[in-house]
């Protein structure tokens, strides 16, 4: 096998462009294959750590009566939750509210969180530093879409939990900058203390983060919903994401693998002569066959190699640079402005199978040809 | 008296063409013995080419017996057949086939990393062989860079190389000019005295006919005539 190895090494090297051209397509197809994977690897992480960090903690616990996807629970969607139950939890209440930015009417969710919390970055710490009378903070979005800034003060009107209309000017005490746009667009935060007061709700709460040390107990009333249950659209989107990505992977793996086999088909007959040569000079026609398969996998080796080497460069300058995506903005998932491409060792040498097999098998299929091949034909060139 | 150490019996050989067949060969018998310096002559389509093949194991017989070396061939399996042609045989064919990706050197190392020998034994034999057709010089070229007469010499030190006990050689010197297809013939020639080699020859160039101790005539597949050359024989 390591004659045959080294045979086929030499008859590549030796072939030239032939050779080239098909270790350049298979090498390009490498490295659209590892990129695509890494910026959907990198999408996922960036996504998964983004939701964790600003929205969803170690898991939220949910009043029973609020679905975080229909709006009309929002009213009723909250509760009282025993004090010896709130161990390890921060209490987030929500109602709806308007604001008047510029003579607009906007409806915005007015979101209560603890001052003091750090399991989520929302920078709530900005309400102490505060002297407003009912500080507020921001995201970066919601900023430009209401063409606020840090200082500005704007009327916010809402309803206590008897259902009587409510007024007062909010100041916002900061803006924050985050990629969750379910944490930003259209919503307001403010001391959960202080949107307690304002409607009347003392102590209800709709919804706790967990922390990391919080042990879930089946509460009456209460719904737990896990990190992992709650990063179940992430996962969903980035499933679909990959569906497509592979699409692109197999139409690539197709052209490559056309290029191979079109080589190999061609080899069968344009090396009638020396597949001729090989079996006078002692060869096998098994032995034979295995060096033309061994070729076609070799195309696949080169180009791992030659990927690598033009790939690392590209993929190390992308996991630090990044890759903007402007045009991927305001989708459900919290994709980041720029993603950082996430190269691993699995998805790599799962692209290197997926390549080399292929290759491997496309190359075998003309080769069979040789087992059957009359060396006679063969040295003169004969074989049809 | 030497030992035969090929031994063609009532050897039929038929090709389909079309809906019927072709007899290139017909109840052919032949032995030849160690050392000989024999050709198989005839015209084309007579069948020395065919008969050639059968010997090298590269071809069957359809009726008979073909034995070399003590191998019937008849008998044998692709894997068997193929170290006969690898320990046993050499080949020499009109248009060289040599590979074309390799150099020199390497085309004729090719026969015995076949046969697993170590570097040094190769390059020990490789050099001897290159040195005996007098192309010691030449082993890094390429093929491409080779006249025909150095190529088809290339092809003899490829032949030699594993001292074979038999040389089959078809139609060596029909791409040849006259001056390199005599060079070519002396270098067998003296290699078949040196070495005791078998040199078998499918031809119809009477420059050949010249060298040849032996000549086995062919027509229509049948042995017309098998004439040992005397003046030859007694050189």
């Amino acid at each position: 096998m390591k004659l045959l190895f080294h045979l086929a090494y030499k008859n590549l090297v030796g072939a030239g462009l032939r050779t080239w051209l098909n270790v350049g397509i298979l090498s390009f197809v490498y490295i659209i294959i590892v990129f695509y994977n890494g910026f959907v690897d990198g999408l996922s992480r960036q996504g998964t750590r983004n939701s964790i960090e600003w929205e969803i903690g170690n898991g939220e616990l949910l009043n029973n009566k609020y679905d975080p996807y229909n709006a009309f629970t929002l009213l009723d969607g909250h509760g009282i939750l025993p004090a010896d139950k709130e161990k390890n939890l921060v209490p987030v209440l929500i109602r709806q509210a308007t604001i008047y930015p510029q003579g607009r009417m906007v409806s915005i969710l007015i979101k209560g969180i603890e001052t003091n919390q750090t399991i989520l970055k929302i920078p709530t710490q900005l309400f102490t530093s505060s002297t407003a009378k009912i500080p507020a903070l921001i995201g970066k979005q919601m900023a430009a879409s209401t063409n606020l800034k840090a200082g500005d003060e704007i009327m916010l009107r809402w309803r206590d939990k008897n259902g009587t209309f409510d007024a007062a000017n909010i100041t916002i005490a900061g803006i924050f900058d985050t990629q969750v746009a379910t944490i930003d667009i259209g919503q307001i935060w403010i001391p959960i203390k202080k949107l307690r007061q304002m409607t009347d709700l003392n102590q209800h709460t709709t919804l706790f983060i967990a922390v990391n040390d919080y042990v879930n107990e089946n509460i009456s009333g209460w719904n737990f919903k896990s990190q992992y249950d709650l990063l179940s659209n992430i996962r969903g989107l980035i499933r679909v994401e990959k569906v497509g990505d592979y699409i692109i992977y197999l139409l690539l793996l197709a052209i490559a693998m056309l290029a191979i086999f079109d080589t190999q088909v061609l080899s069968i007959f344009r090396r009638q002569r020396e597949i001729g040569t090989y079996i006078s000079l002692g060869m096998t026609r098994a032995q034979v066959a295995k060096l033309f398969t061994i070729e076609g996998c070799m195309y696949s080796l080169f180009a791992t190699v030659i990927g690598a080497v033009f790939g690392t460069p590209l993929f190390i300058y992308f996991a630090h640079a990044g890759i903007g995506t402007p045009s991927m903005q305001g989708l459900a998932i919290p994709i980041a402005n720029i993603v950082y491409p996430v190269y691993g060792v699995v998805a790599i040498v799962s692209t290197i199978v997926l390549v080399v097999v292929p290759a491997t098998i496309v190359s075998f299929l003309p080769a069979r040809k040789i087992s059957q091949m009359n060396p006679v034909d063969a040295l003169k060139g004969k074989v049809q | 008296m030497k030992e035969n150490i090929i031994t063609i019996e009532h050897v039929t050989k038929r090709y389909p063409v079309g809906e019927g067949e072709f007899t290139a060969l017909n109840d052919v018998n032949i032995q030849f013995r160690k050392g000989e310096f024999a050709g198989i002559v005839g015209p084309s389509g007579s069948g020395k080419t065919t008969l050639l093949n059968i010997i090298g194991s590269l071809d069957s017989p359809t009726e008979g017996k073909a034995v070399v070396m003590g191998k019937n061939i008849s008998e044998l399996n692709h894997k068997d057949s193929a170290l006969l042609r690898n320990l046993h045989l050499g080949f020499i064919f009109q248009v060289y086939n040599l590979l074309p990706v390799y150099t020199v050197f390497e085309n004729v190392e090719f026969a015995l990393l076949l046969q697993n020998k170590t570097v040094t034994e190769r390059k020990k034999a490789v050099m001897e062989s290159l040195e005996w057709v007098g192309l010691g010089k030449m082993a890094n070229k390429k093929p491409s860079k080779l006249s025909g007469g150095e190529g088809q010499r290339v092809a003899i030190a490829r032949a030699m190389v594993k001292r074979p006990e038999i040389v089959l050689a078809d139609e060596p010197t029909a791409n040849l000019d006259s001056a390199n297809a005599h060079a070519i013939l002396k270098t067998m020639k003296t290699l078949n005295k040196e070495l005791n080699t078998t040199f078998l020859f499918s031809t119809h160039d009477e420059k050949v006919m010249g060298y040849l101790e032996r000549m086995v005539h062919l027509e229509d597949g049948k042995v017309k005539q098998d004439e040992i050359i005397e003046a030859k024989k007694t050189e």
